[in-house]
């Protein structure tokens, strides 16, 4: 193929050749470099984000970004464009390039210890920045929730529709199981109010009996999958995807009149558990539970099922137990995520759990990559902020959105990040070392 | 060299231009203003009440001439208007952002109760006070000082519906078809079950028949209404359903009155319905035809603005929006303390007594739900909503 110079792909190769010099001094950044750095940013905002902002001209600290108040006031925009520059940016930019060989040295000195040690250490930064970022205001920390749910949900779709590769749309069904088991638990043992009467135990033991209630949860969801995989998973092809809707449709029902959980009126008063640092340790456990399943000799198997059952079968697969153990799997972590959802929300519906919340999760998944863990955490985390940052649009976001999903679908017909692994080692490596693959300039 | 050196100033200039340019967008003078958040499914299942909500709070901000008087002070007044989506979780995310971000002094909204229940628990969490101008779930405010709302509770208006029939009919025999799936229909319809039997005996609702919402074939159950004997129907429903109710019944030969509730007063019902609805009555917050006052004159402001007449959420959302201004103006100072401030208006907003509202007077409870009067509304010939007979507690 031949490219005439100043045609379209060259121009393309020039500016990411510019792109690729221009990044190449972060290429021997380590993720632990970027966290500190990261860190760095969001202690800087707290002690002096105020100020700055008053300086810029407006009110307050930005919360995403700035992003709602461009769209809100334009006129803003270069100062929101400052803020973030000034507080984000320039000195993650800063901080990363030059503590890289001192980060480096540290993510080294880590990985002579077994990887759980450095795993900890980065997640417990990670935990400060999110920490810090949120504690500037209520909002972000209502996001920062919201997203990481979504993740959870992202991910427990993603083992049926991207790594067994059938379609469900029974996970509304399987979050209002465990949202309204979880809730029932805690308001039932631990609040008193007039639908369940007194709390029956202290309320002091509530924080700690939550994890039950959320694995409870979880079971009553993995029980639910149990109802639809029997009839559906003697079939093939679209009938699990039938067989799931109408599953979503019965809880839904089910909820809507079963008038001891407040029927369609819905139920309230869950006390409020699911605080940042608890979404984010269950965030956590999901990602490490459902990346270690989809990576086992399970998920290989799952794999297999996906691209050929009758192959698979033939392999020595039992294609029927391995399909069946990752959607109860996947069922049980869609119910720990319900469980959450009601406690952040501290008020659960039937119809909250309807085809509007499966549209929101497909669109994640897909959006995000299919058969890949980074993929549903992109599709969950950046599609949440995307919809929160352009709520100002009012009714134009509804057309933006669905045509990024679009725009996704033809240019990326997987997903953003699909068909890759997450590899946590791989993650935590220092990064010094001249990578094989370093010919940016040529790629 | 020396090339290096023109780059490096070439650098610091774009940086000052930069900073420049930034300063100089930035020089805003500030004003005393208060803020008013509103919480509105401008977007969703029901972007109707979403735009009755916004134009009815347009409205309003122009007929105060943009300002409120706090103690001999103006104040300009600004309404930052957010969509929910008609979704739980972002009406409670709205409500944290106008709460945290925007700094409002007071919440209008959200409308429906999905989404003002956890709203209204986000209000309270964070003290700060809120009025729903047309949530019917008792949770929106049960023990919650901070949230309010504007319409009467399901739990009286069910009974006004069944002493209306009673008085007007003399009917003993009910039928009742509602939305099994939805919360207003569902307890609405319960409410007005146990008055009526309360009125007339056990079993004389004779049929009490649910669909789900989106059905669109009633024939079933508007046959066994028929068959077991009621004399007339209550279908307390949504205005995009009652159009098939109505016409259904009339096809199968039921010649009786059908009787609704509140959430029939929509402009779009009689567009809807078509003569199948000429005749029926329905319990509501306001009437707009026939209406006198100040009612009156809202109702013509609006249809001159936006050209339709104004459905009940925008008359409560406007009641909404005095209530709000009352309670600030009886505040008598804007320390521009926001927390005080807030605690004030919450507080004046309790003490409100016999507050002349468009859809009738209204003092509070101590949960913040109005004590008020209802207005049954018929259905005329010419397909307007007149008002027919006022029924107070």
């Amino acid at each position: 193929m031949d490219v005439t110079p100043g045609s379209l792909p060259n121009r393309w190769r020039r500016i990411r050749q510019r792109l690729g010099r221009f990044w190449a001094p972060y290429r021997s950044v380590p993720m632990l470099g970027w966290l500190v750095a990261a860190l760095v940013a969001v202690l800087l905002e707290q002690s002096l984000g105020l100020p700055l902002a008053r300086g810029l001209g407006l009110v307050r600290i930005p919360a995403l970004f700035g992003v709602a108040i461009i769209l809100d006031a334009p006129i803003l925009f270069p100062a929101v464009l400052a803020y973030v520059l000034l507080i984000y940016l320039i000195p993650i930019a800063l901080v990363a390039r030059y503590t890289a060989p001192l980060a480096n040295r540290m993510a080294r000195w880590l990985t002579s210890y077994p990887m759980v040690v450095g795993a900890l250490v980065h997640l417990l930064i990670l935990y400060g920045v999110l920490h810090i970022w949120t504690g500037v205001s209520d909002y972000r920390l209502l996001v920062a929730r919201f997203t990481m749910i979504a993740i959870i949900a992202t991910l427990s779709l993603n083992v049926v529709n991207g790594y067994m590769g059938e379609f469900s749309c029974s996970h509304p069904g399987f979050m209002a199981l465990g949202a309204y088991t979880a809730s029932v638990f805690n308001i039932l043992l631990f609040v008193s109010d007039n639908r369940f009467g007194e709390a029956l135990l202290p309320p002091v033991l509530g924080p700690f009996l939550f994890p039950f209630s959320l694995i409870l949860g979880g079971l009553v969801a993995a029980a639910g999958a149990l109802l639809v995989a029997i009839p559906s998973f003697r079939t093939r092809g679209d009938y699990l995807a039938i067989i799931s809707l109408a599953f979503m449709f019965i809880v839904k029902s089910l909820f809507e009149n079963l008038e001891v959980v407040g029927g369609a009126r819905g139920l309230s008063n869950q006390p409020n558990y699911s605080t940042l640092p608890v979404v984010f340790v269950w965030t956590v456990l999901s990602i490490w539970i459902i990346n270690n399943f989809v990576r086992s000799t399970v998920g290989k198997a799952l794999n297999a099922v996906r691209d050929g059952e009758l192959a698979a079968s033939a392999m020595t697969v039992d294609t029927r137990k391995t399909k069946m153990t990752a959607f109860l799997f996947a069922a049980f972590w869609a119910g720990v995520s319900g469980g959450l959802f009601a406690h952040v929300i501290r008020y659960i519906n039937p119809d909250t759990f309807g085809i509007r919340k499966l549209a929101e999760v497909l669109a994640m998944v897909y959006l995000g990559g299919l058969n890949s863990v980074v993929g549903s955490m992109v599709g969950a985390v950046g599609l949440s902020l995307i919809s929160e940052a352009l709520r100002p649009l009012e009714i134009y976001k509804w057309i933006i959105i669905p045509i990024i999903l679009i725009l996704t679908m033809i240019f990326r017909p997987s997903g953003m990040v699909a068909f890759r692994e997450f590899d946590v080692g791989a993650i935590l490596q220092p990064k010094d070392e001249p990578e094989k693959d370093v010919d940016y300039a040529a790629a | 060299m020396r090339k290096e050196k023109t780059d490096m100033s070439k650098r610091l200039w774009s940086f000052l231009v930069l900073v420049v340019w930034v300063l100089a967008a930035c020089v805003q003078p500030i004003q005393p203003t208060i803020k008013i958040g509103i919480n509105a499914p401008l977007t969703g299942d029901i972007p109707k009440v979403g735009e009755g909500t916004k134009f009815a709070a347009e409205l309003w901000l122009e007929e105060i001439g943009g300002a409120i008087t706090v103690g001999g002070q103006e104040y300009q007044v600004e309404l930052v208007i957010e969509d929910n989506e008609s979704k739980g979780e972002s009406a409670a995310a709205v409500n944290t952002k106008l709460i945290t971000q925007d700094e409002v002094l007071v919440i209008v909204g959200p409308q429906a109760s999905k989404q003002a229940v956890p709203a209204g628990g986000v209000a309270n969490d964070l003290e700060t006070p809120m009025i729903s101008p047309w949530s019917t779930n008792p949770n929106t405010t049960l023990n919650r000082p901070w949230v309010f709302r504007t319409p009467f509770l399901d739990p009286f208006q069910g009974p006004v519906v069944a002493n209306f029939v009673t008085e007007e009919f003399g009917f003993t025999k009910a039928g009742v078809l509602y939305d099994i799936a939805s919360d207003y229909p569902k307890g609405l319809a319960e409410f007005f079950k146990s008055a009526w039997e309360e009125l007339h005996g056990e079993g004389s609702v004779v049929s009490f028949e649910s669909f789900t919402t989106g059905d669109t074939d009633f024939s079933a159950q508007l046959t066994k209404i028929a068959e077991a004997g009621a004399e007339f129907i209550f279908a307390p429903q949504y205005y995009n359903e009652v159009p098939l109710i109505v016409q259904q019944a009339h096809e199968l030969g039921f010649t009786g009155p059908i009787v609704g509730s509140d959430s029939w007063g929509s402009a779009e019902l009689v567009n809807l319905c078509g003569e199948d609805c000429y005749g029926a009555f329905f319990s509501t917050h306001y009437a707009a035809e026939g209406a006198t006052g100040a009612t009156k004159e809202f109702i013509d402001k609006y249809n001159a603005k936006y050209g339709y007449v104004p459905d009940d959420v925008a008359a409560l959302t406007w009641d909404s929006l005095n209530i709000v201004k009352t309670a600030i103006e009886d505040c008598g100072q804007i320390t521009g303390d926001i927390k005080a401030d807030r605690k004030c208006v919450r507080d004046a907003m309790a003490n409100l007594k016999q507050f002349p509202g468009i859809t009738g007077n209204m003092t509070f409870t101590e949960d913040g739900d109005p004590i008020k009067c209802a207005v049954i509304v018929r259905i005329s010939e010419e397909g307007k909503f007149t008002f027919y007979k006022q029924i107070c507690p």
